[in-house]
């Protein structure tokens, strides 16, 4: 005995194709109504009729490919046909709407902004400065580099810039249209950094709120990075830490199918002081270490587990610490 | 001109060039070149933008065999924003569906469920589906009945795998199926991409309900690509 069943109706099927009971969906018909039963149907769940139909046959196998393979399972009437094809796309509309709940999404499109959005700023800052070095010849362009572009944006005339950085006026000075570029690109500057902290800051607390453990860890920042590059946290948390481990160094793992050396870590995990501030020789070993710690971490996030304190995450760097120390010198070379 | 050579009713080709018989006139989907013959406009089909379009020119068997005939059911996985899909509603359902065809579409990204939906607001008969294309019970409940035509282009792993038992499920006896295989999709395997479309070849060969007919290499439109033309064995 077989049951089967759409979103209109539910029949029992004997082996020999002989119907032995159906229920039919009685209630008003909508597409919205169609809508939350093919819903329903997609989950794997019973339809109402299915469901009663399974109460009075309790031997009968549910199958929800049953009614598409039946060969005499009743074929829609115009009307039916119509709702059914209005029905089909507000489904697939309220999963297009739903998509803006799925915090993964969100961090991407914060994490692409904000890396796009800093790629601008490197060009346009050091744009900034050697042009405003060009004109004041005086000025450090190292020790004073954060200050040019808000005294270039702030200033009236390339005199008062040059007050306002404490230096000897120019020994040319621009024309006034060639000024106001200057200044303008310089209030540019000024407005991207603001925008890029804007930018960070939002990273930041999405990414203590959907992955606390690996912010701890490693940073809210490089966490969100992570995740993005994962392709979500659910990949993220499924991924060996192996593979965590050179997230982001995708040209060096393409060089080592190509018979050259692995990479050590990718580009998130060297970015990390424990990493990028020790000596060559242990970056691997810490690198594989924290990996393994990261891995955890963003597996305790996804699958509801304890949200690590700074406690657990301050012994894990003692931890690192200690095989720094264990290794003092650079291995022999042969 | 050449004179056309009709491979289905809505589907003809010119020359080196492929037109699909416009379901809504006026109307371009992806800004593809429309002409007017009489009462009727084309739409030209992209080979270079269409993996199926392009195994019609490639194929060394019959072009006609590769596409669904106007009225069927057909089921199209990894439809994406439905460039391809268009074209093939052109042909099974054209305009306002006379045909009473049904094309269902499905695919996982909502950023090309948002184009798709839109497609098929304008073309009924095409079903637009959100979901992993991969899971038999997310389509189920949109067929109607067997697909009498399957396309499968999904770029993830194990392609081959979810093809076999994809049309295991959804295909009609004698029904053709397409699976268009990104071999960049695949996992490493020794020996490469000819490796990887062995591979496939090998799991369709040796599973029963599928009838390998030809493996067309579509390289010059797209490349690590090639399509694998099927038909299910009553």
């Amino acid at each position: 005995m077989k049951l089967h069943y759409d979103w209109r109706l539910s029949r029992v099927i004997d082996g020999d194709g002989v119907v032995h009971d159906e229920v039919t969906w009685t209630g008003k018909r909508s597409a919205g109504a169609i809508a939350d039963r093919l819903w329903d149907l997609q989950r794997g769940r019973l339809s109402p009729e299915a469901r009663t139909l399974a109460e009075r046959f309790p031997d009968a196998q549910a199958d929800g490919l049953g009614a598409m393979s039946d060969a005499d399972w009743p074929a829609l009437d115009d009307e039916e046909s119509k709702l059914f094809e209005a029905a089909a796309p507000i489904l697939a509309k309220r999963g297009v709407a739903d998509a803006a709940g799925d915090t993964d999404r969100r961090l991407d499109m914060l994490v692409s902004a904000a890396a796009e959005l800093r790629s601008a700023w490197t060009t346009s800052e050091a744009r900034c400065v050697e042009w405003t070095g060009l004109f004041l010849s005086e000025v450090d362009l190292d020790a004073q580099r954060d200050d040019i572009p808000p005294a270039v944006a702030g200033a009236d005339s390339i005199d008062s810039a040059a007050t306002a950085l404490s230096v000897n006026p120019p020994a040319h000075s621009p024309s006034e249209v060639e000024w106001q570029a200057i200044r303008e690109h310089a209030r540019g500057v000024v407005e991207l950094t603001d925008r890029l902290a804007a930018h960070e800051d939002a990273i930041r607390a999405l990414a203590h709120q959907h992955v606390p453990s690996l912010a701890a860890l490693i940073g809210p920042l490089g966490a969100a990075r992570l995740v993005t590059l994962a392709g979500g946290r659910e990949r993220l948390s499924r991924m060996p830490s192996g593979s965590l481990q050179v997230l982001g160094a995708h040209a060096a793992m393409a060089a080592h199918r190509r018979g050259a050396p692995p990479p050590k870590h990718g580009a998130i995990l060297f970015s990390m002081p424990q990493i990028s501030r020790s000596p060559r020789w242990v970056r691997g070993k810490i690198a594989r270490f924290l990996a393994g710690k990261a891995s955890i971490a963003v597996r305790c996030d996804h699958f509801g587990g304890e949200t690590w304190d700074e406690e657990k995450v301050s012994e894990i760097h003692k931890e690192t610490e200690a095989i720094k120390a264990r290794f003092p010198r650079p291995p022999k070379r042969r | 001109m050449p004179k056309p050579l009709k491979l289905a009713w809505g589907i003809r080709k010119e020359g080196r060039s492929l037109w699909t018989r416009n379901a809504v006139k006026g109307v371009s989907v992806r800004a593809e070149r429309r002409k007017k013959d009489g009462r009727n406009e084309w739409r030209r089909w992209d080979p270079s933008r269409s993996k199926v379009a392009a195994s019609l020119l490639k194929t060394r068997g019959s072009a006609a065999a590769l596409l669904p005939e106007s009225g069927s059911t057909c089921l199209y996985l990894g439809s994406s924003s439905g460039g391809t899909v268009s074209h093939i509603h052109d042909n099974v359902c054209g305009a306002g569906n006379h045909h009473g065809g049904q094309v269902v579409a499905v695919d996982i990204s909502p950023r090309m469920m948002r184009d798709l939906v839109k497609l098929a607001e304008r073309r009924p008969g095409l079903v637009p589906v959100l979901g992993d294309a991969r899971k038999p019970m997310v389509i189920a409940p949109y067929l109607r009945g067997k697909a009498e035509w399957l396309h499968q282009d999904l770029s993830i792993g194990d392609q081959a795998e979810t093809f076999v038992r994809m049309t295991s499920a959804f295909l009609a006896d004698g029904g053709t199926a397409l699976l268009s295989l990104k071999a960049a999709s695949e996992r490493w395997m020794e020996g490469g991409d000819d490796a990887r479309y062995q591979h496939t070849k090998g799991l369709i060969e040796n599973c029963e309900h599928l009838d390998l007919i030809e493996v067309i290499d579509i390289s010059v439109f797209e490349e690590q690509h090639a399509v694998f033309h099927c038909v299910r064995i009553p």
